[in-house]
């Protein structure tokens, strides 16, 4: 019978080598950006139907983009960020996705 | 004391009334027409702002996610069209017209380039008074919803 070399051991005069590879992952962000003629109620209407936020975050954030010109709306996976970016996209709101830092 | 002549109202039964007058109505089929074209013609002055990137750092954004953005507007604007001579509105309805509302006033900022206060600030007036206009249907119909 022959010898069972165990998994992952070495055989005679060859090292083996495992490899672990890290994958990080990054969330999305869906980014809303300002702009000079969208009246501000329009915004909180527009997040409160799209991400079920509560008023006071959807305000929260439309003052975000208000003031410092865009805002991080939602983060997570990839195609949901796309497909939420799609939403307010469709809705005539400036949106865009990126990959977190 | 007078009150304010308002052009939308959300109803007990949960329909928006729409009391816009044929000036009005004329203002909005102009807009929503306006969606309706930009989305089939990409020569129209509009279709950049319908055709944004989604993602900017890629070359090309998924097939998938711009066709269904397209067939999403495209939707939102023929139900707007369709519904332009009604008295009431269901939420659907509603949501329809307050999204070409406002795809069809960023489109108009876009393609004249009123891209700051400054540059709306001093724009044509008749151009200011359409922009005026949807602004205004667009704050009452977002108290609606």
């Amino acid at each position: 019978m022959d010898a069972i070399e165990p998994l992952g051991g070495t055989t005679a005069g060859t090292d083996v080598i495992e490899e672990t590879e890290v994958v990080t992952k990054r969330p999305w962000n869906v980014v809303v950006w300002n702009d000079p003629v969208t009246p501000m109620a329009v915004v909180v209407v527009i997040f409160k139907r799209i991400f079920g936020y509560s008023n006071n975050k959807a305000t929260q954030l439309m003052l975000t983009v208000h003031h410092e010109g865009r805002a991080i709306v939602w983060s997570g996976q990839r195609d949901r960020a796309q497909a939420y970016c799609v939403k307010l996209q469709v809705a005539g709101l400036q949106s865009t996705i990126e990959q977190d830092d | 004391m007078v009150g304010r002549h308002r052009m939308f109202v959300r109803r007990r039964d949960g329909r928006v009334e729409v009391r816009l007058n044929d000036l009005g109505r004329a203002v909005a089929r102009e807009a929503f027409g306006r969606v309706v074209a930009a989305e089939r013609d990409p020569d129209h002055e509009w279709h950049v702002t319908l055709s944004a990137p989604i993602d900017p750092s890629s070359d090309q954004d998924d097939p998938l996610a711009t066709l269904t953005r397209q067939n999403e507007t495209s939707t939102n604007a023929e139900l707007a069209v369709m519904t332009l001579n009604e008295q009431f509105l269901n939420d659907a309805e509603a949501w329809a017209w307050l999204s070409t509302l406002q795809v069809a006033l960023r489109a108009t900022a876009v393609a004249n380039g009123l891209l700051s206060d400054e540059k709306l600030a001093a724009c044509d007036p008749e151009l200011m008074n359409f922009i005026r206009t949807l602004q205004s249907f667009l704050f009452e119909l977002a108290e609606c919803l």
